[in-house]
């Protein structure tokens, strides 16, 4: 009795993910009736290879820094681990890999590589920015109107694709070392932590390294709380007007609907 | 370029081969691009890709059967009334085939053409790759409903060892066989001139070995063309 065509399917699903089905390879044509010496195992073999190599491409692609820290061939390997357990949940493929710097943090490479899942973490919210759409920005302009007592009870949303990535690492040095045709100058991992805040411009992503103060600004903006209320949580000397001025410069803020 | 061009949108992860049926998440996202973008042409595979909320990334063989063939017209008709329009469905490349079909591929296109009103998108270099891998007679696709077809691919193919034996794989990464070329020249002898896509996408070449691929395409639809008129 031939598998009905959702048992067919699951079995494919499951071959593909690894596991081995005799009840699937029963269901391909055998080699005797098409009179070539290709075995049923071979010809499902290659589309489990073209899964995995297709899924680690798409994953090279997205965190095209991780790869250029380890090498293509052990990112192979990162990959193959990673997607054996997590295969994509939609057809998307630019939005594949959202526990890649997860499951980084947790393999054997972090050891010897501790910032490496940060660095996952940089490629990855650069990939979600870089694929959202621009959008209009609020620029000083806007707010012209405003008077100004009104300013401090302002609360403004961040532009989609703005994210902040901390780190304990000098992840911006070690990003831009990693870049192609970078100089090979040495990064000194204790030189300390970062904030940097990744950001959707007109024509790609970026990040801009922001202060403790900034940092903690931003946060609360990203919570909701008023420009006076998000300066209350960054340090006492904070300077509200220098950096609300530079992150309107930025193009921070989402144009107001 | 919408504007000056005709459009051409060729999905790959629509998965209307899934028994699931369609993503409708996926699909809202794909009419959108269709009404945005208002295409003259809009493709994808007799495969599918998806089972159980995982996706595979890879167009994936079906049996031939009517069950199939029920499941496949049930999501193509879907899938033409959420973009209100006609979509053209492509013969995949195929590796392997199941026991238990039983119609051939041509077949099973021309059923899904009848049942569901949709055109075809015939890839020559699929053809290639699964005559061969399969072993059979790549004439079995010049009996499809001609009227039906919208668009021809070309492509090139990888040509792998599989214990002792050459299997084919559609990788897109090299000019355009010389069998493929032949069979090319056969199809628009039989269907007639049809928009014509070179695919290359992987290990792209300089663009003039491009535009000398699309020349040559050119010359066997001028040729082929003419032949087709006077026949008919």
């Amino acid at each position: 009795m031939p598998l009905a065509l959702r048992d067919l399917q699951a079995a494919f699903a499951a071959h593909l993910a690894g596991a081995d089905r005799a009840d699937l390879a029963a269901e391909v044509l055998a080699a005797a009736v098409l009179g070539d010496a290709i075995p049923a195992a071979a010809r499902l073999s290659v589309h489990r290879h073209h899964v995995f190599e297709s899924l680690g491409s798409a994953l090279a692609a997205t965190f095209p820094t991780v790869q250029a820290l380890v090498g293509a061939e052990f990112f192979r390997g990162l990959a193959r681990a990673f997607i054996g357990r997590s295969l994509p949940t939609q057809p998307v493929l630019a939005e594949y890999g959202a526990g890649f710097p997860a499951f980084i943090a947790g393999h054997d490479a972090a050891r010897d590589l501790p910032y490496l899942a940060d660095v996952a973490r940089l490629d990855w919210a650069l990939n979600l920015a870089f694929h959202t759409p621009p959008g209009g920005r609020l620029a000083a302009a806007d707010l012209a109107a405003l008077p100004a007592d009104r300013l401090p009870s302002l609360r403004l949303s961040l532009a989609p694709g703005t994210v902040l990535v901390a780190s304990s690492y000098p992840l911006a040095r070690i990003w831009a070392a990693s870049q192609p045709g970078a100089a090979a100058d040495p990064v000194d991992l204790a030189a300390g932590g970062v904030r940097l805040l990744v950001l959707r411009r007109p024509d790609d992503a970026a990040f801009v390294p922001l202060s403790v103060g900034e940092a903690a600004f931003v946060t609360g903006l990203g919570q909701g709380l008023s420009l006076e209320e998000a300066a209350g949580r960054a340090e006492t000397n904070f300077d509200l007007s220098t950096c609300f001025a530079r992150l309107l410069g930025l193009g921070v803020f989402a144009a107001a609907q | 370029m919408r504007a000056s061009y005709a459009l051409s949108i060729h999905a790959v992860g629509l998965s209307l081969g899934s028994v699931d049926g369609l993503d409708e998440v996926h699909l809202a996202r794909v009419a959108g691009l269709v009404k945005r973008l208002e295409p003259a042409l809009v493709s994808d595979h007799l495969s599918w890709s998806s089972y159980g909320g995982r996706y595979f990334n890879d167009l994936l063989p079906l049996p031939y059967t009517e069950e199939a063939l029920a499941v496949v017209v049930r999501n193509v008709q879907r899938l033409q009334e959420v973009l209100g329009r006609q979509v053209s469905i492509e013969n995949p490349s195929c590796y392997l085939s199941f026991a238990q079909s039983t119609l051939s591929e041509p077949e099973f296109l021309g059923e899904l053409v009848r049942l569901s009103g949709c055109g075809l998108l015939l890839d020559v270099n699929n053809i290639a790759v699964t005559a061969h891998n399969l072993r059979l007679d790549p004439r079995g696709w010049l009996d499809l409903p001609g009227e039906a077809i919208t668009q021809y691919h070309l492509a090139g193919h990888a040509v792998n060892d599989a214990d002792g034996e050459t299997i084919l794989i559609d990788d897109h990464g090299s000019r355009v066989s010389d069998g493929v070329w032949a069979l090319f020249a056969d199809v628009v002898q039989r269907f007639g001139r049809r928009p014509t896509l070179i695919e290359w996408d992987t290990d792209l070449p300089p663009l003039t070995v491009l535009l000398d691929e699309a020349a040559r395409a050119d010359r066997l639809v001028a040729i082929g063309d003419g032949n087709a008129a006077r026949a008919a």
